[in-house]
């Protein structure tokens, strides 16, 4: 059996979000937000996923396809979280924010993110009261090591391609 | 183009199969035959990649500034895929820095840069008295010690191979001296001269695995190997094949599929069928492992292509650049192009001349505009159907182009993308000068990118639940912890919100939270750090400009 | 892995052969000449007006739809396909045609059924016979008239439609500038016989080639009857040439003779009408050599894979049989490889062949895992 149609609908229409677990649609997490999804919430709202999510999401639930809703926030390439570790003062705000625990640090000492476990959801960029926090685009994903010939762009965008 | 099915070799006993597709190309291997196989005088200044396949790097167990005689360790195998390293000469470890390797990226890895002092010092190495007294696992024991891979292409650790091999147990071995790229002619070259040593090396990789048979496959063209190796094969348990010419029936697939008429299954190892290949490049490494006791440090290198004046085969040490050996060849450089390592159908044409030769790097061809002719403008796809024919994985290149296009990877994956070899047959072939093999690549690379992203995606979801279940703990256990806290009972509309704002439990271990001390302690810290950072800025802006 | 992005980074391989797209259709024209000489002889200078009209036509024609689309004039009228259309609908219109029957055909073939579609290798159907079939369709008179210069029928047994004075004719005929013609109507003589040709076989069945030999009468007159069959062997010898030189593969036209063979062999009635003939009668006949060879063969729109060709061949060959026998129109290649048209994306899916180291029954089965 397919995975992509196992679980109940709210179970698939989560398997399809991004799970950086952002907010950015209004919803505490992604999983609420596929609930909402499913009790009929627009699919527009997730700005990480972007047009592709989107179109996944219209083909599940069978709706029209519909641009981003510029309300949620714009598409941009992934990123990560960086801490400038020499301003950092220590004041585990930044954790405390963190959905993923992708924060380590302790009290009054220096913090820094796991790379690996970010999900550039920005979340902790809010909080910190010395605004040390950069969110910095993943260097693995920019660059693809094989383009296709005469494609310019570093990446394959859904978005270039939809009207 | 003629369809290379009708593989006409003959032996006795045992008559080749056809392989699917295939293509006819000219060989252009006589030229670089004409000479003997040299030995390379040694450079002055080696390079030597940690990783031999540039796939993982081993582990340098030498620091700048210490000094190596030749075959002493460099660097010992690491994680799965990666190969022990030594020293091809005696000198000094100038440094452990990133250089270029040979990519098509010009891309930089971690390499052993060795000065060489000229004197050529070896450590004593120890010959195996009698290879046939030990057992299969000390035979893998030194291959592996040796720091041999697969000589032919992509090279895979020999002695990770061999053990795969004896999980599922092998029935044939097939040493492979097909050399079917056109300009390749390092495994004819060694045949010719030093058959009987292939042979042996063959016998010690045959009872390392285990194997009940072996067979050496040549291409039915070669006559001067064919001869040297009937006679090296005399009064020996292994048997000689010839394949008719043609491309690719010296991938690993194919020459499995023309030797036994089996397929490797998808996404299987040739072992799983009871067949391992070796390349016959290989099974020198192993004889000179073995015999003479000496690790993998050289290995014959073809330098070709019209512009050399003297094309030949090299015994080449393991770091050389290749600029200095196409200077021994006396290179033309106003007919120089540009720079192939491997063959012209599945090589890697560089960006730059200054990267070290490598255990993978059978050949070395200088192009030029007559034999390399600039690409002609893409033109539509007709879909005439010449690819398919061409593709030995007998898949549909038309297809996948078509696939490949829209970006439809669905499609793409049950059209088998991952099927292909790569071999470049139907790029070939191909009347509208399409440069498939290049889209298939950027396909496979973006769909492996969106499975990236799809695992990624999973991990933070489990992340996510772990980080929702530590919080309700953590909510669960607050009252007993935090008494006389100012926080108020959740509100039930932002839950999460005010956990987060409550929680930093262990993290911050034993320390008992008060948001007023805390207020207090931030803005202290805030005032400090703006201090700090106002005088960051201000030099920061003076070496700015100082910089620019 | 560090990497420092590189300007070009050229992929494998570095060698090519070197066929090109612009020579291969070169040679399909080139192998059409034995067909079209031997139409031209018979038939007069009207087919190759035709052709030269066509091909005028259809590069200008070309060239401006390149150009609407923003693409490189030069480079991709190189690939030379829009002479290989406008050579098979030339050889598909009746001679002595009118200049705007060609012309509409070929814009519908070039500006409709090809650059609307995307271009070379994204249109579903053959343009020439797109073109060709809208014609027939909607000009169904001027399309079956065949217009042979008066002096042909005069001197029946002479090849005065050879001679200049044909050749002023036909292009009287087919361009009124040049004067208007005194041409035979069709229905003046015997009439529609050159529009269905294979009622010229009213021997049905034995070969008027061999009944002209025979009787000793000089192969090259037209009281011979033997016309169609030698141009159908003209496009006989230039298709075996392209299967000697693989341009096509021998799928498609082995599967349609082997089919239009067998139909009529299996329907075969001596003493009905003519057009239940011989497999003979039907294979040489009319127009299924060029149709076999030459049409049906249109990589664009056909099958690519091996399977694929033959069920694509053997629809291709039912359809031919089909609708000359049992439907209206006795010239039913155009419509027999539309309908093969229709169907080729679906062979190409269903018979995709089986991919080295899958086993018969995964055969089907999307891999989605893949190692990373």
């Amino acid at each position: 059996m397919n995975l992509a149609t196992q679980g109940s609908l709210v179970d698939q229409v989560n398997r399809l979000l991004p799970q950086t677990q952002c907010g950015r649609c209004g919803f505490e997490g992604c999983r609420p937000y596929a609930r909402a999804i499913v009790e009929g919430e627009s699919i527009n709202r997730c700005p990480p996923g972007g047009t592709d999510t989107i179109i996944h999401l219209a083909n599940l639930m069978n709706e029209r396809r519909q641009a981003l809703d510029p309300g949620a926030g714009n598409y941009q390439l992934p990123t990560v979280a960086v801490i400038r570790e020499a301003e950092c003062i220590g004041c585990t705000l930044c954790i405390q924010a963190c959905p993923l625990d992708a924060i380590l640090g302790a009290a009054k000492l220096m913090h820094t993110v796991f790379e690996q476990e970010c999900s550039g959801c920005d979340l902790c960029v809010e909080p910190c009261p010395v605004d040390c926090i950069d969110m910095v685009p993943v260097s693995k994903d920019s660059h693809l090591p094989w383009q296709a010939p005469g494609e310019i762009r570093s990446v394959y965008n859904p978005l270039d391609s939809m009207s | 183009m003629r369809l290379v099915n009708r593989l006409l070799g003959r032996r006795s006993d045992r008559a080749p199969y056809a392989i699917f597709g295939g293509i006819a190309t000219d060989a252009y291997k006589t030229r670089s035959l004409r000479s003997r196989l040299m030995p390379v005088p040694i450079p002055e200044k080696l390079v030597l990649p940690l990783s031999q396949n540039l796939g993982v790097d081993a582990i340098a167990i030498v620091e700048a500034g210490d000094l190596v005689q030749k075959f002493q360790l460099l660097a010992e195998a690491g994680e799965p895929g990666s190969v022990a390293l030594h020293a091809p000469t005696s000198g000094l470890v100038s440094s452990i820095s990133n250089a270029t390797v040979a990519d098509e990226f010009g891309s930089q890895r971690l390499c052993i840069h060795l000065q060489s002092d000229g004197e050529n010092r070896a450590i004593e190495t120890v010959p195996e008295a009698d290879y046939r007294a030990l057992d299969h696992l000390q035979l893998l024991e030194r291959i592996e010690r040796a720091g041999i891979c697969g000589l032919g292409g992509a090279g895979f650790p020999s002695a990770q191979k061999l053990s795969l091999g004896m999980k599922s147990g092998i029935d044939l071995l097939i040493i492979n001296a097909v050399e079917c790229e056109p300009f390749i002619s390092a495994d004819e070259a060694l045949i010719r001269e030093r058959g009987a040593s292939v042979v042996v090396g063959a016998e010690i990789l045959k009872s390392a695995c285990l194997a009940s048979n072996c067979i050496i496959v040549l291409q039915e063209d070669r006559a001067d190997a064919i001869e040297a190796l009937k006679k090296a094969l005399e009064n020996s348990s292994i048997e000689l094949m010839t394949l008719a010419a043609g491309y690719p029936v010296g991938g690993e697939k194919q020459i499995i599929q023309a030797v036994t008429g089996m397929e490797v299954p998808s996404h299987a190892y040739p072992a799983s069928i009871g067949v391992l290949v070796f390349n016959a490049g290989t099974a020198y490494a192993v004889y000179k492992a073995m015999v003479d006791g000496e690790p993998c440090v050289s290995r014959i290198t073809t330098l070709t292509g019209a512009p050399l004046q003297t094309p030949k085969n090299f015994e080449t040490l393991i770091g050389t650049s290749v600029s200095f050996l196409f200077d021994l060849c006396g290179i033309d450089t106003t007919r120089h192009t540009g720079t192939i390592v491997g063959g012209p159908l599945m090589g890697i044409q560089l960006p730059t001349l200054d990267v070290p030769v490598m255990k993978t790097s059978n050949c070395l061809i200088a192009m030029s505009a007559a034999e390399f002719p600039p690409d002609e403008p893409e033109l539509a796809c007709i879909r005439c159907g010449f690819c398919a024919e061409a593709c030995p994985a007998r898949l549909l290149p038309q297809q996948l182009y078509a696939f490949s296009r829209a970006h439809d990877h669905e499609q793409n994956l049950a059209h088998g993308l991952f099927d292909c070899i790569e071999c470049g047959a139907c790029a070939y072939v191909c009347p509208s000068h399409i440069p498939l093999v290049q889209y298939y690549r950027s396909s496979k690379a973006e769909i492996r990118a969106q499975q990236r992203r799809q695992l990624q995606s999973q991990h933070w979801q489990r992340q996510f639940q772990q980080h929702q279940y530590r919080i309700k703990k953590q909510q669960d256990e607050a009252p007993h912890q935090i008494s006389g806290d100012a926080v108020g009972p959740l509100k039930d509309d932002e839950p999460d919100k005010k956990n987060r704002s409550r929680e930093d439990g262990d993290k911050t271990e034993a320390v008992v939270f008060s948001r007023e001390r805390a207020k207090r302690e931030i803005a202290e810290a805030v005032a400090r750090v703006r201090a700090r950072k106002a005088g960051h800025i201000a030099s920061s802006r003076t070496d700015a400009k100082s910089d620019g | 892995m560090q990497t420092q992005p590189s300007a070009i980074v050229i992929s494998s391989p570095m060698q090519h052969s070197q066929r090109s797209t612009g020579r291969l259709m070169l040679l399909v024209i080139a192998a059409c000449i034995p067909g079209v000489a031997t139409a031209t002889w018979y038939f007069g200078f009207g087919v190759l007006i035709n052709i030269m009209l066509a091909a005028s036509m259809a590069i200008v024609l070309e060239a401006c739809a390149l150009k609407l689309r923003g693409r490189d004039i030069r480079l991709h009228l190189s690939d030379n396909s829009a002479l290989v259309t406008a050579v098979l609908f030339g050889i598909a219109m009746p001679p002595g045609a009118s200049w705007w029957l060609v012309a509409m055909g070929i814009f519908f073939a070039i500006v409709i059924a090809k650059h609307i579609y995307g271009g070379l290798g994204q249109n579903l159907f053959n343009p020439a016979m797109c073109g060709y079939v809208l014609l027939l369709l909607s000009f169904p008179v001027e399309m079956t008239s065949w217009h042979i210069p008066n002096d042909v029928l005069v001197d029946g047994s002479s090849f005065s439609a050879f001679s200049l004075a044909g050749l002023r004719q036909s292009l009287m005929v087919s361009m009124p500038v040049f004067g208007s013609a005194q041409m035979s109507s069709p229905d003046s003589i015997d009439g529609l016989a050159m529009a269905t040709p294979l009622i010229e076989f009213q021997m049905a069945g034995t070969s008027a080639l061999l009944a002209a030999w025979d009787a000793g009468v000089s192969l090259f007159s037209r009281d011979s009857g033997a016309a169609w069959e030698l141009v159908n062997m003209g496009y006989l010898c230039g298709g075996l040439f392209l299967i000697y030189k693989r341009i096509i593969s021998w799928h498609i036209p082995c599967a349609i003779i082997a089919t239009v063979t067998m139909m009529s062999t299996l329907f075969y009635a001596p003493d009905s009408s003519a057009i239940y003939g011989t497999p003979y009668l039907h294979l040489f006949g009319s127009a299924t050599m060029i149709g076999a060879f030459f049409i049906a063969t249109d990589p664009v729109s056909a099958a690519t894979t091996v399977r694929g060709k033959i069920y694509y061949g053997i629809i291709i060959g039912l359809a031919i049989y089909g609708i000359r026998v049992w439907g209206s129109y006795l010239d039913s290649i155009a419509f027999a490889v539309l309908l093969g048209n229709f169907c080729a994306p679906a062979l190409d899916y269903l018979c995709r062949p089986r991919i080295y180291g899958h086993g018969k029954k995964s055969r089907s089965v999307p891999t989605t895992e893949v190692e990373p």
